[in-house]
């Protein structure tokens, strides 16, 4: 295992990887998404209080599990670049955090679009928008922290304390519903083994976070595999790779 | 009458509205994230491509 993630800490191996991996991640994506949304959009039937709005939730939920969870990855994988150096790590946090900040954008929006027929408002000052509201604002600080200097060494070491910082956020969006009284509803899954959802809702809803997570795995790979030839560029195998015009 | 009332007669009735919308924006905005990509990837391959291509002459 150890020496796997020495092999892939190689900028060359880990653009080959990249480039092996992206259909892997990209076909399960088109069927998962494809089921989830027929099952979601058309099989499940409609909620008994909330009716069909509720179906916002196999976009919603997922998109607020990625966020935080692109978060989580973005902030270890930077701290496992600021301690063993390796620029391999870096590029996954920097191409991750694009795609957790329009995950963030995607769940806060849909909140706000399933809130207006539930709650009678686009947004309310509640402890779990208003801390997914600084997810997103810690999203964007990394991106201009990152983008602010031209040594992207010192870009990663700047951008993956703020990262690791901000990790704080993260329970604090989870029991935000517990914690205080908010409007959001509280946590279907607080025991996984029981879950609060009718079987017909909760399967698409899982296939949909799956997909999500497949998702994310194909776009952090088309992004890293670029962020690598440019980082590379004055190596020989990335001057191969392109003039070769070998992909 | 509201925007949501005169999009009643879509699938979701007096939702509909909601629903198109928040798939919508779900959509475009992934949607976006894949166009930024390939754009990406054939800007850097071009970048990359005159870069060497001075370095040689």
């Amino acid at each position: 295992m150890w020496k796997w993630i020495q092999k892939l800490a190689s900028p060359k191996v880990f653009y080959e990887t990249t480039n092996k991996l992206i259909p892997w991640f990209f076909w399960p994506f088109i069927v998962l998404i494809i089921v989830g949304l027929y099952w979601g959009l058309v099989l499940a039937p409609a909620d008994y209080q909330q009716g069909e709005s509720f179906r916002i939730i196999y976009i919603h939920v997922p998109s607020a599990w990625m966020s935080m969870l692109v978060y989580f990855i973005m902030a270890i994988v930077g701290g496992i670049g600021l301690i063993w150096q390796i620029k391999m790590a870096e590029v996954v946090a920097k191409v991750s955090a694009p795609i957790g900040a329009t995950f963030t954008l995607i769940a806060l929006v849909t909140g706000a679009v399933w809130g207006k027929p539930m709650w009678g408002t686009w947004w309310v000052w509640d402890a779990r928008l208003t801390s997914e509201l600084i997810l997103l604002f810690l999203y964007l600080a990394y991106i201009s922290l990152n983008n602010a200097f031209d040594n992207p060494k010192t870009a990663a070491k700047a951008s993956s304390i703020l990262a690791i910082v901000g990790l704080v956020n993260l329970p604090i969006i989870h029991y935000s519903v517990n914690w205080w009284n908010t409007l959001h509803q509280g946590s279907m899954f607080d025991d996984i083994s029981n879950p609060t959802m009718h079987p017909d809702m909760l399967w698409p809803l899982l296939i949909m976070v799956f997909a999500f997570q497949f998702l994310y795995g194909v776009l952090a790979l088309l992004n890293a595999r670029d962020e690598v030839l440019i980082r590379e560029q004055n190596s020989r195998w990335v001057r191969a790779v392109v003039t070769g015009d070998q992909s | 009458m509201t925007l949501a009332e005169t999009l009643s007669f879509l699938p979701y009735g007096q939702y509909a509205l909601y629903i198109w919308l928040s798939y919508s924006i779900t959509f475009i905005l992934i949607l976006g994230l894949f166009v930024r990509a390939s754009i990406n990837y054939k800007k850097i391959r071009i970048q990359l491509k005159n870069k060497y291509a001075r370095e040689n002459d």
